[in-house]
């Protein structure tokens, strides 16, 4: 029998003694190993374009003379002003459309449902630019719609659908609009159905309970929601460039650091236009998150919580709910549908839909170019291959150990996750020119992608990591196995299948990345993402463009059944893409 | 007539038959419980009586009005109070929104409910506790909130689903006492549904034991107690020792029966005549309680020698696990009763005590 003596006799030496060894310091390297890659190529460059951003021109000095600038110039107060007005503009548009959406497929007993949800959710991996390029040519001055208008004898002039504000509108609440629905969605299932029942105990009728409770509820996962679309104007430079607008921040940004690098006044102008971009994205996306964890209502509910509730609809509200998502489901599938039609088409101008097939653009882009192909592989592949080393040690810093700065590492990780890829891009462009010369080899390329979207495939898997029960690791570690031996024995194999969600997303995520590759490329490093930016923009090569894109959904879309097959349905997959923090 | 009557209730999900043609009658006033294993269609039984299910057949009276056979009544128009196992307090609302949100609806005037609210959050105690968050407070407070909402409306029934499931076993003692005072000085016909006998047996004026569906017994709880119906009464109330034998002789008059044992002849009460006959095999049960232990054997009927494999010492009771031609009884007794592990003792198990139930 063990006796007290004993206890008190090992504990007495005032050592720890249930830790093995060796425990601390390896985990201090390994934290050590990661702040590391953290500080050079996240950390230093941010600090370099805010530097940047207080360098006065004349002098070289530091100062605020940049951003009084700026906030004086009455074309840049406009600028943020148009940006500010978009994101609310979205923001009711999403809310409104998204409302509706995530209600039915979140309570409705309907057929289809998980083709409608997978339909609903395609824009989150589809890059905004494919939907941007396949509306112009639907939507257009001259697009199908205008053309079969005309042809009807309906109007005589074609009318102006996407060209502006409206348009802009439109095309990003298009690309927006999984996120909302995705939040609400987990908003309206995660609600403890029995705090709707007890409503409708004490006599509240449906309208009222759904005002009274159910929405109050979902707020924070609506906010959740609603941050990221609101700051999406913020941060999408090429989708008001393609529809001819430049008066918003990014598109500004891009346009004078891109092809005003001499101007020097435009250059600063650029750079404060990414600062206070980012500054916004992040400082309202930290006081959101604050706010909502604050607000957190699903820590309160105890005992088993079922699946949301779900309800049997009457006849015209199924009549309704398959009206409303057909409607949705056919704006999305216009994406794919049009941009189909133009890889395998040539000259298709001044018809609503194209006459001459062929296979010549794909001919070009696999035989003449396989080059833009060849490096988005690569460089997805390396950047992947950097995200899952350093992801994988950071999720399980994060969720198994007490590491000093592991707070500090989940902090900059999610930082990341809503600053502007144009801000990374910039900054990588200025930090690593002349001080620490990496930009002009073409690891560059891979290593910005890693920076860009390692932080998706931590969340996911940091957040299998938190479901894995650690008793699993500590009996391991009890039979006698160290920490790496369990981690490969144990923890991998178990982790695998979240994992392999992750790498799946990181790489569709990094395929199509545009934002700061196009800072950073230079003759010969061009991808997929930037030839079909290039040819449709520049060279008006529509057929190219629309091959690539066309080329890239495929890929995207083959990619994402393979991992919703793995990771257990749509959703799941949509919720770890769409910025769920559990 | 009662006051809810439960008419050959039916429910069932996909092919899983929950609810299995119940009849029930509550009276007016009445605390019952529903008790029984976990799926045994309890909480279904509770959730149709409230609305949230519908039953694919039978009916649910409520003072003498169907709830579903002519026109389904939803749960907001049935004057209905419930308390739901986890709470289910809305945690958007302070406290003194949860109580008066039934009563907002009712269109009560605003001192009124100003009233009410003060009136029950001091009834059930949490007095001065209206404007905190949920969030802000225990487990049992919370309980005592989704309590004080249920009650605020004096709802003619009030329906608790395990409410005390979720507290410790200290509050969950306290909170039992504090229930059925309230419920009965109001005088709410309540149904309680819970898996803990002891809480049944504490709380209810009736107990209806449930299992697979279907209404086993129902009964006061004593009753339940020392007359279990079935087997699977006698076992899941309680601790009990079963003894399995063939019965050799029924007395159908007095309703005793002789059964030959591993260990020799038992004579027993038989419960349930009509579902035991001679020759069959049949099992009898009797409480630890009722087992006494002899030093010497003098003779009597049903009285058998065995040996101490276990002695179990829970500080007010002692429980000796005695071996007896193969089977293993659990005898209770004081303290104080001098016997080791190994000892021959002699059990005495009272005939009236010993009874033949129904399998």
């Amino acid at each position: 029998m063990l006796k007290l003596e004993h206890v008190v006799k090992r504990g007495g030496a005032g050592r720890v003694f249930y830790l093995p060894s060796g425990f601390f310091r390896s985990e201090i390297l390994l934290s050590l190993f990661l702040w590391a890659v953290v500080g050079l190529f996240i950390l230093y460059p941010l600090f370099f374009l805010l530097l940047e951003s207080f360098k006065i021109a004349e002098t070289g000095r530091l100062g605020f003379q940049n951003y009084v600038d700026f906030f004086k110039d009455k074309y840049y107060l406009k600028t943020f002003a148009n940006t500010l007005l978009l994101g609310l503009l979205v923001l009711a548009t999403t809310t409104l459309l998204g409302l509706p959406l995530a209600y039915i497929l979140a309570r409705y007993r309907i057929r289809g449902k998980t083709v409608f949800i997978a339909l609903t959710l395609l824009p989150i991996v589809l890059p905004a630019y494919a939907g941007a390029f396949a509306f112009i040519v639907f939507f257009g001055k001259w697009g199908t719609v205008n053309l079969l208008l005309m042809e009807w004898g309906i109007i005589n002039a074609p009318l102006n659908f996407i060209y502006g504000l409206h348009g802009l509108v439109f095309i990003q609440s298009l690309h927006l609009l999984p996120f909302m629905v995705l939040s609400l969605l987990a908003g309206f299932t995660n609600i403890d159905p029995s705090l709707e029942e007890a409503a409708e105990v004490e006599g509240a009728s449906s309208l009222r309970r759904f005002f009274t409770i159910t929405l109050p509820l979902c707020t924070p996962s609506y906010l959740a929601g609603a941050v990221l679309v609101f700051l999406w104007p913020f941060t999408d430079w090429l989708t008001p460039l393609l529809l001819g607008q430049i008066d918003f921040l990014p598109s500004i940004a891009y346009i004078n650091i891109a092809y005003h690098f001499t101007d020097v006044y435009r250059k600063y102008m650029g750079i404060v236009s990414v600062v206070v971009s980012g500054i916004i994205c992040v400082g309202l996306f930290l006081t959101l998150r604050r706010w909502v964890e604050r607000k957190k209502y699903t820590s309160l509910s105890k005992g088993t919580v079922l699946e949301g509730r779900t309800i049997n609809p009457h006849l015209l509200g199924r009549i309704f709910a398959y009206v409303y998502l057909g409607f949705v489901a056919a704006l999305v599938l216009i994406i794919p549908v049009v941009l189909g039609l133009s890889a395998f088409s040539r000259r298709w101008v001044f018809e609503p839909f194209p006459t001459y097939w062929t296979l010549e653009n794909f001919r070009v882009i696999f035989w003449e170019t396989p080059q833009l192909l060849k490096n988005s592989f690569r460089f997805s592949s390396i950047a992947l291959l950097f995200g899952v080393v350093f992801g994988l040690a950071a999720a399980y810093l994060l969720a198994r150990t007490r590491a000093l700065g592991r707070n500090a590492l989940d902090f900059v990780s999610t930082l990341l996750l809503v600053l502007p890829g144009i801000a990374i891009g910039v900054s990588y462009l200025m930090a690593f020119w002349k001080t620490i010369p990496i930009a002009t080899h073409w690891i560059i390329m891979p290593l910005a992608l890693f920076v860009r979207r390692t932080p998706y495939f931590l969340r996911m898997a940091h957040a299998s990591y938190l479901q894995l029960d650690p008793s699993l690791e500590e009996a391991s570690e009890v039979s006698g196995a160290g920490k790496l031996r369990t981690f490969f024995a144990i923890s991998l194999p178990l982790l695998l299948k979240g994992i392999f969600v992750g790498v799946i997303m990181f790489f569709i995520m990094a395929f199509q990345e545009i934002s700061t590759a196009v800072f950073l490329y230079r003759g010969g490093w061009e991808t997929l993402p930037i030839g079909i930016y290039l040819n449709w923009h520049r060279g008006m090569e529509f057929g190219i463009a629309a091959a690539m894109a066309f080329f890239m959904v495929v890929l995207v879309f083959v990619l994402l059944l393979i991992a919703a097959r793995i990771g257990g349905g749509i959703l799941n997959v949509a919720w770890g893409a769409g910025g769920r923090r559990e | 007539m009662g006051f809810i009557e439960i008419h050959d209730l039916f429910k069932k999900y996909g092919k899983v038959v929950a609810v299995d043609h119940v009849w029930l009658e509550i009276e007016r006033g009445e605390i019952l419980t529903l008790l029984g294993p976990s799926g045994c269609g309890k909480t279904t039984t509770l959730r149709c009586i409230a609305g949230l299910e519908r039953p694919d057949g039978g009916d649910v009276v409520i003072d003498g009005v169907p709830m579903f056979s002519q026109g389904f009544v939803p749960p907001s128009k049935r004057g209905i109070g419930m308390v739901f196992q986890n709470y289910a307090v809305w945690p958007h609302m302070r406290v003194f929104d949860n109580v008066a949100y039934g009563l907002k609806i009712a269109r009560i005037p605003k001192g009124e409910i100003r009233r009410r609210v003060e009136e029950t959050l001091e009834l059930v105690g949490l007095k001065g506790l209206e404007h905190r968050y949920p969030t802000q407070l225990s487990g049992g407070q919370q309980q005592r909130v989704a309590l004080a909402r249920a009650l605020a409306r004096s709802p003619k029934v009030l329906l608790l689903d395990e409410p005390l499931s979720n507290l410790d076993a200290k509050l969950r003692e306290k909170m039992r006492f504090e229930i059925k005072e309230l419920v009965k000085r109001m005088g709410i016909t309540t149904v309680y549904v819970t898996h803990d006998q002891a809480e049944a047996m504490v709380i209810s004026d009736r107990v209806a034991i449930m299992n697979l569906g279907k209404i086993v017994q129902v009964a006061p709880p004593n009753e339940i107690y020392h007359r279990p119906a079935t087997k699977f009464v006698a076992d899941f109330i309680g601790v009990t020792n079963f003894i399995v034998g063939t019965l050799v002789e029924l007395d159908r008059t007095r309703n005793i029966a002789r059964m030959e044992t591993n260990f020799g002849t038992l004579i027993c009460r038989v419960v349930a005549p009509e579902a035991v006959s001679v020759g069959n095999k049949a099992t009898a049960f009797i409480r630890p309680e009722d087992i006494v232990i002899l030093n010497a054997h003098g003779g009597e009927e049903n009285v058998f020698k065995g040996t101490i494999t276990h002695r179990v010492y829970l500080g007010n009771i002692l429980y000796f696990f005695v071996e007896l031609g193969g089977a293993s009884l659990r005898v209770q007794s004081l303290p104080v009763a001098p016997y080791a592990e190994g000892d021959s003792v002699f059990l005495y198990l009272a005939p009236q005590k010993c009874m033949i139930v129904q399998e």
